[in-house]
């Protein structure tokens, strides 16, 4: 097989495998890893995190089958909550891969002004650029199903059946992937096509966006329907019409055998759907490579700047200013930054919008509860640890001499203008926001309370993720490639709900109990000044560190084997 | 004043620069040459602060840079070899930035910076994203940056680098004008006639060693030959370019 395998590569164009190659690893921004970093072991630590998930999945499914043996009636609910929850996270993660690998499948300038000159043909460009593509979705694809797709067949179909649901769950993860990518494909080929490129260059910027947001709260926000009677309930009609994930589970019963008659049309939707999104790739993909590469090396590379404001605000010192304009131009104006970042946001908007939903549906004004604290405790923590992950991506090393020779301060003063970045940029804007989420829907002194607490405990998040930080936001490397991102990763997602859940019932009694509240807002205050008192203090004797230089060392490359010498 | 004494760079235990002593005295522009890798590059960090020296001293006024390198960096100002800027800021964004690191009053800085840009042709283009800007225009605002808070100490790397002749020109002008106002200038470049147009000093670079040290006029005397080229080309080019060239010629099978 590996001959075999090895023999149909050899078969295939020189040119079209090195630019596989190169394409395949230009997934990841070169630039943003560390100098020190590797990009397969980065690569491998993303599918490593995919095939955790998917071995979670895979203990859930043994578990289940420690206890007694569901009644028959209960089997379907859990087999259909199995199946949506498998086929939802499959399409959020390809969803997530589509919007990181934004217009890679495009052609951008860079591509047409190196390989233009050279006799490669676009054609080539435009396969190796799909096969790398494709090549990223499949390791997703297979990495993410690659325990529990064995795992639950067997406890929902046994031995038999597995026979028949296995390939049928292959086949439909492998059908929603090429859908949900294929769709993405078709929006950015026409917007492509249809609009003059600067528009189309600056709308991308905002669909990206969009549809990382959107492909999350799907996620977030769709329920699981467990019941025939689930999907035949009224309210879920429009939802299960227009979201795919509903689609692509029927398909999966259709290809199992098990689909009822009544869900029949979804599964009909999901074909049309997957036709349709494919045509349109193929489509606007080729109509791309034949039209817009020309509009591409037509576009001046002197694009006028806007007309709009350009008075600086002040954001405290000279410094402070400095450090605040260049993070916020950095995060807004670099798609990959505006990418990391959104994923964070994203889920402090997932959790604003269904606390605005439950806000909405709640009949009568509610007091501020445990339910209320933990999605606020959430998403500050959230906002700030995203924003300082974010901190951590490079945006030009080499660009980094100029601060250098510019430091006039300190490092204390370059780690107050961060921590003054991080209030600006985060701990601020999530106050408002649940500010407007709360005041018109709960008691107002409890609120006020609360977003007391909140503040502090922004400030105590900010100190945190400023502890051993000597240095200017973007200028450094950090995640990813020297770290290791699947702790960073997990250790997240478990410890920050659990401290949101334990601190919840603290402060619910305190906003009941004017001496709790000072005692709590006291010990919080005292905690953040300690800590800012500790990192100022650290920060004063510490070295300002910029990652701008490879090591000290001359490399030898290690073309010209050494020769004996003449005496030998 | 300048001086470097003995100063040595050395990478993994390789000399980059070895043993180089010269001094740059206020009101001359001092030309610092060398080929490709011998150093100059190095030293011009070394001088900046950006990477420390292996051995010797640089001093700055008679004082040693390292004593007080923030004091020193207020007076400092660099151009360095390659035009490497913050790409996603705008011309006026990123000379705000430097004007506001550098802690210069906003009002002041502000019409200097507006002067800069008028005068460099860049005004125009100020909100334009630096992605864009050719490498002549890039050049500029390395120049505005490096010139803004009028600096007595003036380390050009290659400043000429992408510049159009007229632009060229003005700076050749200007770095005259600089230096007759007192700076010191330090200039890099192997552009060896506005080297020889430019500085009343010279130092030549070869394999990380100071092979001259002196003015043109008297290494012209000296060594007997009829420009600075004959004798950069005698002191520090080991080639037979000719036959070089035609090894070129005849590997492509031209």
């Amino acid at each position: 097989m590996r001959r075999f395998l090895a023999q149909l590569v050899e078969r295939l164009p020189t040119d079209f495998r090195v630019l596989y190659r190169q394409f395949l690893l230009r997934v990841v921004d070169l630039e943003a890893l560390s100098i020190h970093a590797d990009v397969i072991s980065y690569l491998g630590q993303f599918a490593g995190i995919l095939f955790m998930i998917s071995l979670l999945q895979a203990v859930g499914a043994f578990f289940s089958t420690l206890g007694p043996a569901p009644p028959p009636e209960a089997l379907v609910p859990l087999a259909w909550n199995t199946e949506q929850s498998m086929i939802s996270m499959m399409m959020l993660v390809v969803g997530l891969i589509t919007v990181v690998s934004w217009d890679s499948t495009f052609p951008d300038r860079r591509d047409i002004m190196v390989l233009s000159p050279l006799p490669v043909r676009p054609s080539t460009i435009l396969f190796a650029k799909v096969a790398a593509s494709a090549a990223i979705l499949g390791i997703a694809v297979i990495a993410l199903n690659g325990a529990s797709a064995f795992a639950w067949p067997l406890v929902l179909a046994g031995v038999p059946g597995i026979l028949r649901f296995s390939p049928a769950l292959w086949l439909t993860m492998f059908a929603a992937s090429a859908f949900l990518y294929c769709a993405v494909l078709t929006v950015q080929g026409f917007t492509a096509l249809l609009l003059p490129r600067r528009m189309f260059l600056r709308l991308s910027a905002i669909l990206q966006l969009g549809a990382f947001g959107l492909f999350l709260a799907v996620y977030f926000l769709t329920p699981n329907l467990r019941t025939l009677a689930d999907f035949d309930a009224p309210a879920n009609q429009s939802l299960i019409a227009w979201c795919p994930s509903y689609w692509f589970f029927a398909l999966f019963n259709q290809l199992n055998g098990s689909l009822p008659l009544k869900l029949e049309w979804l599964a009909v939707r999901a074909w049309i759907g997957l036709t349709v999104a494919l045509c349109g790739a193929s489509v606007s993909l080729l109509f791309c490579y034949t039209r817009t590469m020309k509009k591409t090396v037509e576009e001046p590379d002197l694009v006028p700047g806007t007309g709009g404001m350009h008075r600086t605000p002040r954001f405290g010192s000279a410094l402070q200013t400095a450090i605040v304009l260049f993070s916020f131009r950095s995060l807004t104006r670099s798609r990959q930054h505006r990418v990391i970042l959104a994923f964070f946001l994203s889920v402090v908007f997932a959790i604003a919008l269904s606390l605005l939903r439950s806000e909405l549906n709640s009949p009568a004004r509610l007091p501020v509860n445990q339910d209320f604290i933990v999605p606020n405790f959430l998403m500050m923590t959230f906002a700030i640890i995203g924003l300082r992950s974010v901190f951590s991506l490079p945006i030009s090393l080499t660009a980094n001499w100029v601060l250098r020779t510019t430091q006039l301060c300190s490092s204390d003063k370059y780690v107050a203008a961060t921590r003054r970045t991080l209030l600006v940029l985060c701990v601020l804007p999530v106050l408002v926001m649940t500010a407007l989420l709360s005041l018109s829907f709960r008691p107002w002194t409890q609120v006020a309370g609360h977003l007391a607490l909140l503040a502090i405990i922004g400030c105590i998040f900010t100190e945190i993720s400023l502890i051993g930080f000597y240095k200017v936001p973007f200028t450094c490397s950090y995640l990813p490639g020297k770290s290791n991102i699947q702790y960073a990763f997990w250790g997240v997602l478990i410890i920050l709900p659990v401290l949101a859940i334990s601190f919840a019932p603290f402060e619910q009694q305190a906003l009941n109990n004017p001496v709790r509240f000072a005692w709590l807002a006291a010990l919080l205050a005292a905690a953040t000044l300690g800590l800012w008192t500790f990192n100022r203090h650290q920060a004063k004797s510490a070295v300002l560190y910029f990652e701008e230089l490879p090591p000290e060392i001359i490399t030898t490359l290690g073309l010209i084997s050494p020769r004996p010498s003449s005496s030998e | 004043m300048l001086e470097l004494r003995r100063v040595s760079k050395h990478f993994s235990g390789i000399p980059a620069v070895d043993d180089v002593s010269f001094t740059a005295r206020p009101g001359e522009v001092t030309g610092y040459l060398g080929p490709n890798g011998s150093g100059k590059s190095t030293t011009m960090k070394m001088i900046t602060g950006l990477i420390e020296m292996t051995l010797g001293h640089i001093l700055f006024e008679g004082k040693p840079i390292q004593d007080d390198l923030i004091a020193y960096k207020r007076r400092m100002g660099y151009v360095p070899e390659e035009p490497y800027l913050y790409n996603h800021l705008s011309g006026a964004e990123y000379l705000t930035m430097v004007a506001q690191l550098r802690n210069l009053p906003p009002r002041q800085s502000s019409e200097c910076i507006d002067g800069l840009l008028r005068l460099l042709s860049l005004y125009d283009d100020r909100h334009a994203s630096i992605s864009g800007y050719s490498k002549g225009m890039r050049q500029k605002v390395l120049i505005a940056a490096a010139l803004m808070h009028n600096p007595q100490l003036i380390l050009l790397d290659e400043p000429f680098s992408g510049l159009d002749v007229g632009s060229a020109l003005v700076l050749r002008s200007l770095i005259q004008e600089l230096a007759a106002r007192g700076k010191v200038v330090l200039f890099s470049s192997h552009e060896l006639d506005t080297v020889e147009r430019v500085c009343s000093h010279v130092v030549i670079l070869h394999r990380g060693k100071l092979v001259a040290d002196d003015s043109i006029e008297r290494l012209r005397s000296l060594m007997a030959l009829p420009n600075l080229e004959a004798i950069f080309s005698q002191l520090a080019v080991e080639q037979d370019t000719g036959s070089m060239a035609r090894q070129i010629a005849d590997l492509i099978h031209a």
